[in-house]
């Protein structure tokens, strides 16, 4: 059936709505042409654990998210990006200038920063969550992942580079190394074949 | 509240018309016709002297709602209730009196009581001292004509004027012109005058007691872990979820308390964010309590207390179902906010907003939670403007995402400074002198750097002796 000319023709009508296309959402895109190409969505996913290993904080991970949670926190029916245990506070004027609405941006402190995750990835309260967790265990991240499915959230995971060896149940894991100006990343596991490395310079206009 | 059915004139009686049928008029009795109706309602007037307390008022209301069902308070001192109905159950007027008598002295507070037709005609009745029992439309007039005026508790000014035109009593004052009295003395008076005598209906809101929820549950063995207590509480709160919504009430405070054998009861005591009525959500949050408690000894029996509902309007529901296009988006931030604060403590929630100020560490503060609720899309098209329009204001400076409590001093090498290994400056310098003219200045040449493993650094030189390099913040 599917081969018959006439029923395809027929299909390609514009008044014609399939279930399918409804399924195929795109993802988030990164602010960056040659991300969004180099990444299985073309972008970030919307909903699900991603992965961003780094070998020291502070080595352009935010950078790379940043044009996209700029685009989340303008969206019209926005809801909270919220920060769960950050090393250190976050900049609120290089935020804003970044084009962050401030107002959408919650930090959440405290001792307990693996139960925060969870809470904050499964309430449904969110449009992207970032962690920072030390050791977590795979099923601990397995959990996080099913909290984010059930909060229609993207969570970002921030883990050193010796985790690149665990298994782990993120939909998306990618490996982050510094450049003089830029980073270099490496897709370690997601729904592409894709392995090889991407040199992702920074635009020219940025204040870094 | 209660409309009260006046009868313009006595109807015509139906009895008469039917025997009058091919007799002559003129020899029938009149008598039955003229007699007057019966009253619709009895009022006692409850006037305590010297009595200032709502507090006790409204406890007293409670009181004597055995009476009647319908009570209304007058502050500060009086008590109106309807009792048409229950002087059968009290022995008439003089059983419901003593019996009421009695409920006041239990609160220091010796009445006056008097009972009329009307309620203001009751009231004004024991304002002025006078146990008055008018059970009769047509004595009310007659008697209610010599009570002295200061009973109705008009202004002052009026019942001066009043009494140098030589009217001290409301007899006197039933007595003058409707019209002329309403061009001299006001139409609120008349009003008030017509209440006293009937003309017009006096509605009195009535009094509602104040409801509270307590519901106790004996457990059938002792109980020391939490999850089963958890169980064992939710047809508790199911309880309370019901009761709130069938009241249209939510809570903002309630108490949880769980009874050892031996030993006193422990008390948990929860404080919502914002009034809730959902059952659910308490029962969840009760548990994160519960879960940072340590119980004394096994639980056998649980209670749970909810004082003073506020009155609460449901939210509407939405089409969408929760965070899905920004629907209930409000309801789930709260409840996220609520329960994050329940285990990591009252400050574990922060926003962030910008602040004037020309220091970089004083250009931001932490603030509370974010506004709940997706913002509607003309403000938020007026905060997307307002970003850029700030942004178009700010100039790029070169700030880094993040940044450090305190600057953090460096280590220093050959005057280098170091974290690692050597620092590379790879920016121009960015001086910043500012803050001179309230003590608390500072002289900084900043500039960005990168350490031996690539990551780029905020650092900056003091400017003053002796000269000492500082970290404050990380590019990210």
């Amino acid at each position: 059936m599917a081969g018959d000319p006439h029923l395809a023709r027929l299909l390609e009508h514009p008044a014609i709505w399939r279930g399918r296309s409804a399924t195929q959402r795109p993802g988030l895109s990164t602010g960056f042409a040659a991300l969004d190409e180099y990444l299985p969505d073309k972008g970030w996913p919307r909903t699900g654990l991603i992965e961003i290993l780094v070998s020291r904080f502070g080595s352009g991970e935010l950078s790379v998210l940043l044009p996209a949670l700029a685009a989340l926190t303008r969206a019209a029916a926005a809801r909270w990006c919220v920060w769960v245990a950050p090393p250190l506070m976050p900049f609120a004027p290089a935020l804003a200038s970044r084009g962050i609405v401030l107002d959408r941006i919650a930090v959440v402190g405290g001792a307990r920063p693996l139960w925060a995750f969870e809470q904050t990835l499964g309430s449904g309260a969110c449009d992207a969550v970032l962690g920072w967790a030390r050791q977590p265990k795979a099923r601990e991240i397995r959990r996080l992942q099913l909290a984010a499915e059930r909060g229609r959230t993207l969570g970002v995971l921030f883990r050193p580079r010796s985790a690149a060896r665990e298994a782990s149940a993120a939909v998306l894991r990618l490996r982050l190394e510094p450049l003089a100006v830029g980073v270099r990343l490496t897709l370690l596991k997601g729904r592409s074949a894709r392995r090889d490395r991407l040199d992702l310079p920074w635009p020219a206009d940025w204040p870094v | 509240m209660h409309p009260r059915f006046i009868p313009a004139a006595a109807p015509p009686a139906p009895s008469a018309d039917r025997e009058s049928v091919g007799a002559p008029l003129r020899n029938i009795p009149r008598a039955p016709v003229l007699a007057l109706p019966p009253i619709l309602e009895l009022w006692a007037g409850v006037h305590l002297p010297g009595f200032d307390s709502a507090e006790k008022l409204e406890l007293l209301a409670t009181r004597a709602q055995q009476f009647t069902p319908r009570v209304s308070l007058v502050p500060p001192d009086g008590l109106l209730l309807e009792v048409k109905g229950s002087l059968h159950l009290f022995a008439g007027v003089a059983g419901l009196r003593a019996e009421l008598t009695g409920e006041c002295r239990r609160f220091q507070a010796p009445p006056v009581l008097a009972f009329a037709p009307t309620p203001l005609a009751a009231l004004t009745a024991a304002r002025a001292g006078r146990p008055l029992e008018i059970t009769a439309a047509g004595q009310l007039i007659g008697q209610l004509a010599p009570l002295p005026l200061t009973a109705l508790r008009w202004p002052e000014e009026t019942l001066a004027r009043l009494a140098r035109l030589g009217i001290r009593t409301i007899g006197a004052v039933l007595r003058l012109p409707r019209a002329g009295f309403a061009r001299r003395f006001g139409v609120t008076q008349l009003a008030m005058l017509d209440q006293l005598t009937g003309r017009t209906p006096d509605v009195r809101p009535a009094f509602h007691a104040r409801e509270r929820f307590r519901r106790r549950r004996d457990l059938g063995c002792e109980l020391t872990d939490h999850g089963r207590l958890l169980t064992a509480l939710a047809p508790l709160f199911t309880a309370l979820g019901a009761f709130l919504a069938a009241r249209q009430c939510a809570v903002v405070e309630l108490e949880c308390l769980l009874v050892h054998r031996q030993r006193p009861v422990t008390r948990c005591r929860l404080s919502l964010a914002s009034p809730c009525a959902d059952g659910q959500r308490i029962a969840a949050l009760c548990g994160e309590y519960l879960n940072a408690m340590r119980l004394p000894a096994p639980v056998r029996a649980c209670e749970l207390l909810a004082e003073v509902p506020v009155p609460h309007v449901p939210d509407s529901r939405c089409l969408w179902q929760p965070g899905e296009q920004g629907g209930e988006e409000a309801a789930v931030s709260g409840a996220l906010v609520e329960r994050l604060r329940a285990r990591l403590g009252p400050d574990a929630v922060h926003g962030l907003t910008l602040r004037e100020g020309h220091r970089p560490e004083s250009t931001w503060a932490l603030s509370g939670p974010p506004p709940a609720g997706s913002l509607s899309g003309r403000t938020r098209h007026a905060a997307a403007a307002a970003a850029c329009s700030t942004n178009a204001q700010w100039p790029v400076f070169r700030r880094p995402l993040w940044i450090l409590p305190a600057p953090r001093p460096l280590p220093l090498r050959d005057g280098w400074p170091c974290r690692g290994g050597p620092l590379r400056l790879v920016s121009e310098v960015e001086r910043i002198e500012t803050g001179w003219w309230d003590g608390a200045g500072i002289a900084r040449d900043y500039y960005s750097a990168t350490d031996i493993h690539g990551v780029r650094l905020w650092v900056f030189r003091e400017r003053a002796a002796p000269h000492g390099w500082f970290l404050h913040g990380v590019f990210g």
